[in-house]
Protein backbone atom coordinates (compact mmCIF):
# COMPACT_ATOMS: atom_id res chain seq x y z
CA UNK A 1 0.00 0.00 0.00
CA UNK A 2 1.14 3.19 -0.68
CA UNK A 3 2.47 5.33 2.44
CA UNK A 4 1.97 9.31 1.78
CA UNK A 5 0.40 11.20 4.21
CA UNK A 6 -2.89 11.70 2.69
CA UNK A 7 -5.44 12.33 3.32
CA UNK A 8 -5.03 14.31 6.96
CA UNK A 9 -7.76 13.13 8.95
CA UNK A 10 -7.65 12.58 12.49
CA UNK A 11 -10.33 11.27 14.88
CA UNK A 12 -12.91 13.22 15.78
CA UNK A 13 -15.79 12.83 18.30
CA UNK A 14 -19.45 15.02 17.94
CA UNK A 15 -22.18 14.52 20.12
CA UNK A 16 -23.58 11.03 19.78
CA UNK A 17 -21.01 10.19 16.77
CA UNK A 18 -17.32 9.10 16.47
CA UNK A 19 -15.56 9.53 13.38
CA UNK A 20 -12.41 7.27 12.72
CA UNK A 21 -9.99 6.57 9.92
CA UNK A 22 -9.61 2.77 9.68
CA UNK A 23 -6.29 2.59 8.06
CA UNK A 24 -3.90 0.94 6.46
CA UNK A 25 -6.77 -1.95 6.00
CA UNK A 26 -6.29 -4.07 2.65
CA UNK A 27 -9.53 -3.74 0.19
CA UNK A 28 -10.22 -5.72 -3.10
CA UNK A 29 -11.91 -5.53 -6.10
CA UNK A 30 -13.47 -8.68 -6.93
CA UNK A 31 -15.43 -9.56 -10.35
CA UNK A 32 -17.11 -12.59 -11.71
CA UNK A 33 -19.86 -14.67 -12.79
CA UNK A 34 -19.30 -18.18 -12.95
CA UNK A 35 -19.57 -20.89 -10.46
CA UNK A 36 -16.24 -21.60 -10.24
CA UNK A 37 -15.45 -17.97 -9.55
CA UNK A 38 -18.00 -18.14 -6.63
CA UNK A 39 -16.67 -21.56 -5.63
CA UNK A 40 -12.74 -20.01 -5.76
CA UNK A 41 -13.51 -16.87 -3.73
CA UNK A 42 -15.62 -18.64 -1.31
CA UNK A 43 -12.44 -21.04 -0.89
CA UNK A 44 -10.19 -19.11 -0.08
CA UNK A 45 -12.04 -15.97 1.91
CA UNK A 46 -13.33 -18.82 3.77
CA UNK A 47 -16.46 -16.11 3.03
CA UNK A 48 -19.55 -16.79 0.57
CA UNK A 49 -19.91 -13.42 -1.86
CA UNK A 50 -23.74 -12.60 -1.05
CA UNK A 51 -25.55 -12.39 -4.36
CA UNK A 52 -28.52 -10.69 -2.65
CA UNK A 53 -28.31 -7.15 -4.05
CA UNK A 54 -27.15 -4.03 -1.42
CA UNK A 55 -26.30 -6.86 1.04
CA UNK A 56 -22.82 -8.22 3.01
CA UNK A 57 -21.60 -10.76 4.47
CA UNK A 58 -19.00 -10.97 7.38
CA UNK A 59 -16.82 -14.02 9.09
CA UNK A 60 -14.35 -12.67 11.28
CA UNK A 61 -12.62 -9.70 10.45
CA UNK A 62 -13.28 -10.10 6.75
CA UNK A 63 -16.70 -8.44 4.62
CA UNK A 64 -17.36 -8.91 1.27
CA UNK A 65 -19.81 -6.17 0.04
CA UNK A 66 -22.62 -6.66 -3.02
CA UNK A 67 -21.76 -3.95 -5.42
CA UNK A 68 -23.30 -5.26 -8.86
CA UNK A 69 -24.24 -8.76 -9.83
CA UNK A 70 -20.42 -9.42 -10.58
CA UNK A 71 -18.78 -7.19 -8.85
CA UNK A 72 -17.85 -7.23 -4.58
CA UNK A 73 -15.61 -5.50 -2.44
CA UNK A 74 -14.14 -7.34 0.20
CA UNK A 75 -11.89 -5.67 3.16
CA UNK A 76 -10.68 -6.26 6.33
CA UNK A 77 -7.99 -6.97 8.48
CA UNK A 78 -7.11 -10.67 8.06
CA UNK A 79 -6.71 -9.75 4.63
CA UNK A 80 -2.78 -10.33 3.63
CA UNK A 81 -0.39 -10.85 1.05
CA UNK A 82 -0.90 -14.50 1.05
CA UNK A 83 -4.48 -14.06 0.78
CA UNK A 84 -4.31 -11.87 -2.24
CA UNK A 85 -1.71 -14.03 -3.91
CA UNK A 86 -3.84 -16.95 -3.74
CA UNK A 87 -6.83 -15.44 -4.94
CA UNK A 88 -4.66 -13.51 -7.95
CA UNK A 89 -2.83 -16.95 -8.98
CA UNK A 90 -6.27 -18.44 -9.10
CA UNK A 91 -9.20 -16.24 -10.02
CA UNK A 92 -7.17 -13.39 -12.18
CA UNK A 93 -4.30 -15.82 -13.56
CA UNK A 94 -7.12 -18.78 -14.61
CA UNK A 95 -8.95 -16.33 -16.32
CA UNK A 96 -12.40 -17.00 -13.81
CA UNK A 97 -12.78 -13.65 -12.72
CA UNK A 98 -10.84 -10.65 -11.65
CA UNK A 99 -9.13 -9.25 -8.74
CA UNK A 100 -8.32 -5.72 -8.08
CA UNK A 101 -6.25 -4.52 -4.93
CA UNK A 102 -7.82 -1.54 -4.79
CA UNK A 103 -6.34 -0.63 -0.89
CA UNK A 104 -5.14 2.84 -2.15
CA UNK A 105 -7.97 3.85 -4.43
CA UNK A 106 -10.65 4.06 -1.31
CA UNK A 107 -10.19 5.26 2.12
CA UNK A 108 -12.62 3.40 5.00
CA UNK A 109 -13.62 6.11 8.01
CA UNK A 110 -15.95 4.81 10.30
CA UNK A 111 -19.05 6.30 11.80
CA UNK A 112 -20.45 5.11 15.15
CA UNK A 113 -23.12 6.75 16.75
CA UNK A 114 -27.09 7.37 17.09
CA UNK A 115 -26.38 10.73 15.04
CA UNK A 116 -24.70 8.63 12.37
CA UNK A 117 -28.02 8.36 10.04
CA UNK A 118 -28.73 12.59 11.32
CA UNK A 119 -25.12 13.24 9.21
CA UNK A 120 -25.83 11.06 6.24
CA UNK A 121 -29.05 12.34 5.65
CA UNK A 122 -27.94 15.99 5.31
CA UNK A 123 -26.26 14.96 2.13
CA UNK A 124 -27.36 12.15 0.56
CA UNK A 125 -30.52 11.67 -1.76
CA UNK A 126 -30.56 7.68 -0.54
CA UNK A 127 -33.97 6.99 2.16
CA UNK A 128 -32.14 5.57 4.70
CA UNK A 129 -35.23 4.51 6.80
CA UNK A 130 -35.40 0.41 5.78
CA UNK A 131 -31.52 0.84 5.72
CA UNK A 132 -30.75 2.11 9.33
CA UNK A 133 -32.95 -0.90 10.54
CA UNK A 134 -31.42 -3.48 8.76
CA UNK A 135 -27.65 -4.79 9.48
CA UNK A 136 -25.26 -6.16 7.20
CA UNK A 137 -26.86 -3.96 4.28
CA UNK A 138 -25.31 -1.82 1.64
CA UNK A 139 -25.70 0.99 -0.52
CA UNK A 140 -23.54 2.95 -3.32
CA UNK A 141 -24.84 6.44 -3.14
CA UNK A 142 -23.79 10.44 -3.22
CA UNK A 143 -22.98 11.89 -0.28
CA UNK A 144 -22.22 15.58 -1.06
CA UNK A 145 -22.18 14.83 -4.61
CA UNK A 146 -18.98 12.53 -3.88
CA UNK A 147 -19.45 8.51 -4.57
CA UNK A 148 -19.30 6.48 -1.43
CA UNK A 149 -19.75 3.00 -0.47
CA UNK A 150 -21.87 2.92 2.87
CA UNK A 151 -22.03 -0.33 4.68
CA UNK A 152 -24.01 -0.68 7.75
CA UNK A 153 -22.21 -3.59 10.00
CA UNK A 154 -23.86 -2.69 13.22
CA UNK A 155 -26.23 -0.78 14.96
CA UNK A 156 -25.48 2.98 14.06
CA UNK A 157 -21.91 1.85 12.65
CA UNK A 158 -21.57 2.45 9.70
CA UNK A 159 -17.95 2.11 7.30
CA UNK A 160 -18.20 4.29 4.58
CA UNK A 161 -15.55 4.37 1.57
CA UNK A 162 -14.76 7.00 -0.25
CA UNK A 163 -12.28 7.44 -3.26
CA UNK A 164 -8.92 8.51 -1.76
CA UNK A 165 -8.95 11.86 -4.04
CA UNK A 166 -12.29 13.18 -2.08
CA UNK A 167 -11.69 11.67 0.82
CA UNK A 168 -10.32 14.93 2.68
CA UNK A 169 -12.94 17.06 1.39
CA UNK A 170 -15.96 15.00 2.05
CA UNK A 171 -13.90 14.62 5.45
CA UNK A 172 -14.16 18.12 6.05
CA UNK A 173 -17.79 18.25 5.04
CA UNK A 174 -19.18 15.08 7.37
CA UNK A 175 -17.04 17.58 10.46
CA UNK A 176 -18.47 20.70 9.47
CA UNK A 177 -22.20 18.80 8.72
CA UNK A 178 -21.26 16.77 12.71
CA UNK A 179 -20.47 20.15 14.33
CA UNK A 180 -24.24 21.40 14.01
CA UNK A 181 -25.84 18.11 15.87
CA UNK B 1 -36.43 15.13 -9.87
CA UNK B 2 -37.90 11.87 -9.65
CA UNK B 3 -37.17 8.30 -8.54
CA UNK B 4 -36.19 5.39 -10.68
CA UNK B 5 -35.88 1.52 -9.97
CA UNK B 6 -32.83 0.42 -10.63
CA UNK B 7 -33.73 -3.38 -11.57
CA UNK B 8 -30.44 -4.64 -9.78
CA UNK B 9 -30.25 -1.92 -6.54
CA UNK B 10 -34.35 -1.10 -5.84
CA UNK B 11 -35.58 2.42 -5.97
CA UNK B 12 -33.10 5.61 -5.93
CA UNK B 13 -32.90 9.06 -6.53
CA UNK B 14 -32.74 9.95 -10.27
CA UNK B 15 -29.22 12.07 -9.06
CA UNK B 16 -27.62 8.59 -9.16
CA UNK B 17 -28.19 7.80 -12.37
CA UNK B 18 -27.37 9.36 -15.73
CA UNK B 19 -29.77 9.29 -19.05
CA UNK B 20 -27.99 7.32 -22.03
CA UNK B 21 -30.67 8.69 -24.65
CA UNK B 22 -33.04 6.60 -26.75
CA UNK B 23 -33.11 2.51 -26.45
CA UNK B 24 -33.29 0.03 -29.08
CA UNK B 25 -31.22 1.72 -32.13
CA UNK B 26 -29.98 -0.79 -34.31
CA UNK B 27 -26.83 -0.33 -35.73
CA UNK B 28 -26.70 -1.15 -39.46
CA UNK B 29 -24.98 -4.42 -40.53
CA UNK B 30 -23.21 -2.72 -43.14
CA UNK B 31 -22.31 1.22 -42.49
CA UNK B 32 -20.15 1.55 -45.68
CA UNK B 33 -23.14 0.58 -47.72
CA UNK B 34 -24.71 3.95 -46.12
CA UNK B 35 -25.11 7.05 -48.03
CA UNK B 36 -24.34 9.91 -45.23
CA UNK B 37 -27.73 10.74 -44.93
CA UNK B 38 -28.51 7.73 -43.79
CA UNK B 39 -25.95 7.44 -41.47
CA UNK B 40 -26.02 10.65 -39.94
CA UNK B 41 -29.75 9.56 -39.33
CA UNK B 42 -28.60 6.47 -37.50
CA UNK B 43 -26.18 8.81 -35.33
CA UNK B 44 -27.92 11.93 -34.92
CA UNK B 45 -31.72 11.60 -35.29
CA UNK B 46 -33.87 10.75 -32.08
CA UNK B 47 -37.14 10.79 -31.83
CA UNK B 48 -37.64 12.89 -29.19
CA UNK B 49 -40.92 11.90 -28.04
CA UNK B 50 -43.32 14.40 -26.50
CA UNK B 51 -44.92 11.30 -24.17
CA UNK B 52 -44.04 7.77 -23.60
CA UNK B 53 -40.30 7.23 -24.78
CA UNK B 54 -37.95 3.78 -24.54
CA UNK B 55 -34.80 5.19 -23.03
CA UNK B 56 -31.63 4.03 -21.71
CA UNK B 57 -30.37 4.81 -18.45
CA UNK B 58 -27.01 4.31 -16.09
CA UNK B 59 -26.72 3.40 -12.50
CA UNK B 60 -23.75 5.45 -12.57
CA UNK B 61 -23.33 6.37 -9.12
CA UNK B 62 -24.81 2.69 -8.00
CA UNK B 63 -23.88 -0.25 -9.67
CA UNK B 64 -23.02 0.92 -12.94
CA UNK B 65 -25.39 -0.74 -15.01
CA UNK B 66 -26.88 -0.12 -17.98
CA UNK B 67 -30.91 -0.61 -18.07
CA UNK B 68 -34.30 0.43 -20.20
CA UNK B 69 -37.08 2.43 -18.84
CA UNK B 70 -40.14 3.18 -20.57
CA UNK B 71 -41.33 7.00 -19.29
CA UNK B 72 -43.53 9.35 -19.76
CA UNK B 73 -41.38 12.74 -20.85
CA UNK B 74 -43.70 15.11 -20.39
CA UNK B 75 -44.78 14.15 -16.70
CA UNK B 76 -41.69 11.96 -15.67
CA UNK B 77 -43.45 9.28 -15.07
CA UNK B 78 -42.40 5.82 -15.31
CA UNK B 79 -43.92 2.91 -16.53
CA UNK B 80 -41.55 0.38 -16.53
CA UNK B 81 -37.86 -0.59 -16.48
CA UNK B 82 -36.25 -3.84 -17.49
CA UNK B 83 -32.63 -5.02 -18.49
CA UNK B 84 -30.61 -4.86 -20.91
CA UNK B 85 -31.35 -7.84 -23.94
CA UNK B 86 -34.83 -8.48 -22.33
CA UNK B 87 -37.71 -7.74 -24.33
CA UNK B 88 -39.70 -4.45 -23.30
CA UNK B 89 -43.19 -5.47 -21.11
CA UNK B 90 -46.31 -5.50 -23.24
CA UNK B 91 -48.67 -3.27 -21.30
Amino acid sequence: MLNINYPKIENKEYPNLKLNLVEPIHKLNLRGKNRDFFTKAGRILSIMLPTEPNTSATIKSISALWLSPDEWIVYGKDIDKNLILSLESEISKSNLGSVTDVSDQWVLINMKGKNVFEVLSKGSPFDFNKFKDTKNVVVQTLLNHVDVILHHNDANNVDLFVRKSFSEHLWLWINDSSSFL
Amino acid sequence: MFIINCPFCGERDQSEFSAGGEAHIVRPKQPTELTDDEWADFLFMRKNIKGIQFERWNHSHGCRKWFNVIRDTSNDKIHAVYKMGEKPPSN
